[in-house]
């Protein structure tokens, strides 16, 4: 299975190779989506690749060195102010926008991971990625 | 064959038989199209998209005591005022006064705000006169509040509208949204089979066969009017100038948008429907995506006459990839790449939806045209133009890589220049050195040119306007450009001094 995290280290960890720590002790796959690393703080948004335990266990190890917050939806559209163009469709990297057979624009939320392409290409401003 | 007037009898009474244009085909190919003429009285059309060429004359009324004004701004975004005291066209496309607001708030979003109901702050200035006393007003509007505000649109509706790729190795932004690098994706606007002119169109004569000025149409989810041919207007490429009461319109199908980087814009719901006379106006309204063709021009190429990429139709752009064959580093390579549209096909079905329930409700009749459209023409502005090969300082003064440091130095002094472009044995560009490089060296106590030598290199192509060379250097904050020709090789550089010395007249 895979989960999407945010997460912040606390500031006295920051110099310690947590994620590296975190793979080869639990063998979960991590794809690091973002991190912003700074001398108080980091924060990162993590995708995490492996069994449910495996997950679990990657989690627990996790917090004990920061904070987790699972991402439960990162794009959020405006249906209101959304016309169902397409000028976002081409800007995805991981093909996670696409027009159906009614040309709705359809969002597969669960894939997105937050690049905000599509919010800068959006006429209508009608996208947002929830941080 | 069928007359408009017995189409309204019918209309009046509920009993027209009333199709959109998508439905049509269906008719045509199940039924043929003699059966289709005979019984389908009505074929309603829709576009919806970016339509810059667009705005609204607003007459404020007078205030006491009154002012001529001249210079005139809708939430700060000026209005044209040279004319009549109370009188002003606001623009679509005009950007905010207020350099950080921009494009994102511009005359479009006023147009959109005012029919949504807004307030809108109007600020004025004029000259006063024996009876326009007052110099300056400030007061907050609303579209109830105006006299008049007639929506008038030198160019809408473009017939078919070519599609966009890019060939830079750079993500470029235009009115036809963000192109992706190496023709990475491909943009398209148009309603194709749903198309108001294309259900019209006589490709034979390059005539429409009902359309024209004084047909009644849908605008912005109001009643309009077609005044006549629009700008540009060139069919296969026809457009169409419209008016409408901006104060009948719905904010669903007027809607204000901000191409990045580029600009306001103001997405625009139009239909017309189109009477079914006769069996060629009936077989004309069965056009499909498939029989539209749509060239596909490389926008990385900023000039006016773009390079063809390809020609494609709507049923292959609306597929979501196309596969195109192109040219990337000298090399033919065939690329399947996705499309994007910018205009909405789905909200394209909702106007002639809508247009056609107004007809079968009995709220909309037809209306004879009282004329055609006009001529068609389209030819380029007689501009003056200056390439990069025109302001070139010859010969090209280059050097190996394989020079000391002082030896560059020693070169840029020499010829009293301040870039040295480094290139290989075949004179192929491999980097290049600055003054400023140099003074580096020293600091740094560095030894060799492949050391200071910048590897990622801006260049020019000889054939490329100065203007965009200038764009470039801005763009990038950099003093010189070296400019190469097909094979990369150096041909001159072109420095910031040779574009303030086209700017400063000594040419």
């Amino acid at each position: 299975m895979r989960k999407r995290i945010y997460y912040w280290t606390d500031s006295k960890h920051i110099n310690k190779p947590v994620i590296s720590d975190t793979i080869l002790n639990t063998g979960v796959k991590i794809n690091i989506l973002k991190a912003k690393v700074e001398p108080q703080e980091a924060f990162l948004i993590l995708e995490l690749f492996g069994s449910k335990e495996t997950i679990e266990k990657a989690l627990n190890y996790l917090s004990k060195f920061g904070e987790v917050e699972e991402i439960s939806k990162v794009i959020k559209r405006d249906l209101e102010k959304c016309v169902h163009c397409g000028c976002c469709i081409t800007q995805c990297p991981i093909n996670a926008i696409y027009m159906d057979e009614d040309y709705s624009v359809i969002f597969k939320e669960e894939e997105c991971v937050g690049c905000k392409n599509c919010v800068k290409a959006c006429p209508f401003k009608a996208i947002e990625i929830i941080e | 064959m069928k007359t408009i007037k017995e189409i309204n009898e019918k209309i009046k009474k509920g009993e027209a038989v009333v199709v959109t244009a998508e439905e049509m085909i269906k008719i045509v190919e199940e039924e043929g199209v003699k059966k289709a003429a005979d019984y389908v009285d009505v074929v309603t059309t829709g576009t919806f998209g970016a339509m810059c060429s667009s705005g609204v004359f607003i007459n404020f009324g007078h205030s006491d005591p009154p002012i001529k004004m001249l210079k005139i701004y809708l939430n700060n975004v000026e209005a044209y005022g040279g004319l009549a005291a109370v009188d002003a066209y606001i623009g679509a496309a005009q950007p905010n006064e207020d350099p950080d607001i921009d494009i994102d708030y511009g005359g479009a979003h006023v147009i959109e705000d005012l029919v949504r109901g807004k307030e809108v702050e109007l600020y004025a200035e004029g000259y006063t006169t024996d009876c326009y006393p007052r110099k300056d007003v400030n007061v907050k509007i609303t579209l109830d509040d105006v006299n008049q505000a007639i929506m008038v649109n030198p160019r809408n509706c473009y017939q078919t509208y070519p599609a966009a790729t890019n060939s830079r190795d750079e993500k470029i932004y235009t009115y036809m949204g963000i192109l992706l690098p190496e023709y990475n994706n491909v943009h398209y606007s148009g309603a194709g089979q749903l198309n108001p002119l294309q259900n019209d169109y006589n490709p034979e004569t390059k005539s429409f066969n009902t359309i024209g000025i004084g047909t009644k149409i849908f605008l912005g989810g109001g009643i309009g009017y077609i005044i006549g041919e629009g700008t540009q207007h060139n069919p296969p490429f026809g457009t169409l100038m419209v008016k409408g009461d901006l104060k009948q319109m719905d904010a669903r199908f007027i809607r204000a948008a901000t191409m990045p980087r580029y600009g306001s814009t103001l997405y625009i719901g139009l239909g017309i429907p189109i009477p079914i006379l006769n069996e060629k106006i009936a077989e004309r309204c069965a056009i499909k995506d498939e029989d539209i063709e749509v060239p596909i021009y490389d926008y990385g190429t900023p000039r006016r006459d773009k390079p063809l990429i390809a020609k494609t139709n709507y049923k292959v752009l609306r597929s979501g990839k196309i596969t195109l064959n192109v040219n990337i580093d000298g090399k033919d390579v065939e690329k399947t790449v996705k499309t994007g549209s910018v205009s909405s096909y789905k909200m394209a079905r909702e106007v002639a939806e809508t247009l056609k329930q107004w007809i079968l409700d009995g709220k909309f009749l037809l209306t004879e045209r009282v004329g055609k459209l006009g001529r068609a023409e389209n030819k380029p502005m007689k501009s003056p133009i200056t390439l990069v090969k025109d302001i070139l300082s010859k010969p090209p003064i280059t050097a190996p890589s394989n020079i000391t440091i002082m030896e560059a130095a020693k070169i840029l002094i020499k010829h009293n220049i301040n870039h040295l472009p480094i290139v290989d044995e075949f004179g192929k560009l491999i980097g290049i050195i600055t003054s400023w490089d140099i003074a580096k060296a020293l600091a740094q106590n560095k030894k060799t040119i492949e050391e200071i030598m910048t590897r990622n290199v801006i260049t020019a192509h000889e054939d490329e306007p100065a203007d965009h060379v200038a764009r470039k250097m801005s763009k990038y904050n950099i003093s010189g450009i070296p400019v190469v020709d097909d094979y990369k090789r150096v041909v001159g550089v072109v420095t910031s001094e040779d574009i303030s010395r086209l700017f400063g007249g000594k040419k």
